[in-house]
């Protein structure tokens, strides 16, 4: 394989895709939504815990996010939910867990409470919602 | 439910800690046709290649400097047990970008999306801006 052949190619840089940072420990769940969401058109960056997504979100700011509560690592969900609205109170974030009842009332203008078990379609429907406005 | 919707398409496991190398060579390899499942760690790519639904044909391992003992071992354990799974260990992201390249030579796609470099270029250029 030649490295130096040059071709014209596309750009490495972020595209016109609307992105979507996915947080989610269990790796069968995660990879089933993020293909569900890049079959929608968006383009998709997988974090399995919240450490992972500061790490990608200290370079790429994304469209929105879907974060899991319960999962290892320094931060939870909310905890991560909670540092980042320190710096962006706009950007939509999904979060889904199955002990939601709690935060259900904190639904706002751009953080949702999506109790676990939930399907594809219903997430779908409101990153297509969040993203449409 | 099945993974990936297209079956006769290659399936890739990327297992790379660094999300951001990971990111990269993963958007490449879906670039070139190929269905990809990324595992941030030795274990979930443990979950990965043991998910009868997600069918790996191809393991690209990114080998983590401070836990080198796992990643080869890994690589052996796949190849004992799953000896139909392709194995591809890189030791550095330049490594990676590169078997990315030569995976897209054999892909589904006739073409690259883009030159390998381009991936590491884009990697180091994120790194460079955290």
């Amino acid at each position: 394989m030649n490295l130096n052949t040059k071709q014209p190619r596309q750009q490495v840089t972020r595209s016109d895709r609307l992105y979507i940072l996915v947080i989610e420990d269990e790796l069968l769940i995660r990879t089933m939504l993020c293909e569900a969401l890049r079959q929608e058109g968006y383009a998709v960056i997988e974090a399995s815990n919240a450490d992972d997504a500061l790490g990608i979100l200290a370079v790429i700011v994304p469209d929105l996010i879907v974060t899991d509560v319960r999962m290892p690592g320094s931060l939870d969900g909310t905890q991560l939910l909670a540092k980042l609205r320190k710096t962006n109170s706009t950007l939509p974030v999904i979060v889904t867990s199955g002990h939601l009842q709690h935060l259900a009332d904190r639904t706002n203008d751009h953080t949702h409470f999506l109790s676990k078990p939930y399907t594809f379609e219903t997430l779908i429907n409101i990153v297509r919602r969040e993203l449409r406005g | 439910m099945d993974v990936h919707t297209n079956q006769n398409v290659p399936s890739v496991l990327i297992v790379d800690a660094d999300i951001v190398s990971r990111h990269a060579i993963a958007d490449y390899l879906r670039g070139c046709g190929y269905a990809v499942v990324e595992a941030a760690s030795t274990e979930e790519a443990l979950i990965a290649l043991r998910e009868p639904r997600l069918s790996i044909d191809i393991a690209l391992i990114a080998v983590v400097e401070t836990e080198t003992k796992n990643y080869f071992e890994l690589a052996s354990w796949i190849r004992s047990n799953f000896p139909d799974v392709k194995v591809k260990l890189a030791v550095n992201i330049n490594r990676a970008a590169q078997s990315a390249a030569e995976l897209c030579d054999d892909g589904p796609h006739l073409e690259r999306p883009y030159d390998p470099e381009m991936v590491v270029d884009f990697i180091k250029r994120l790194r460079a801006g955290a």
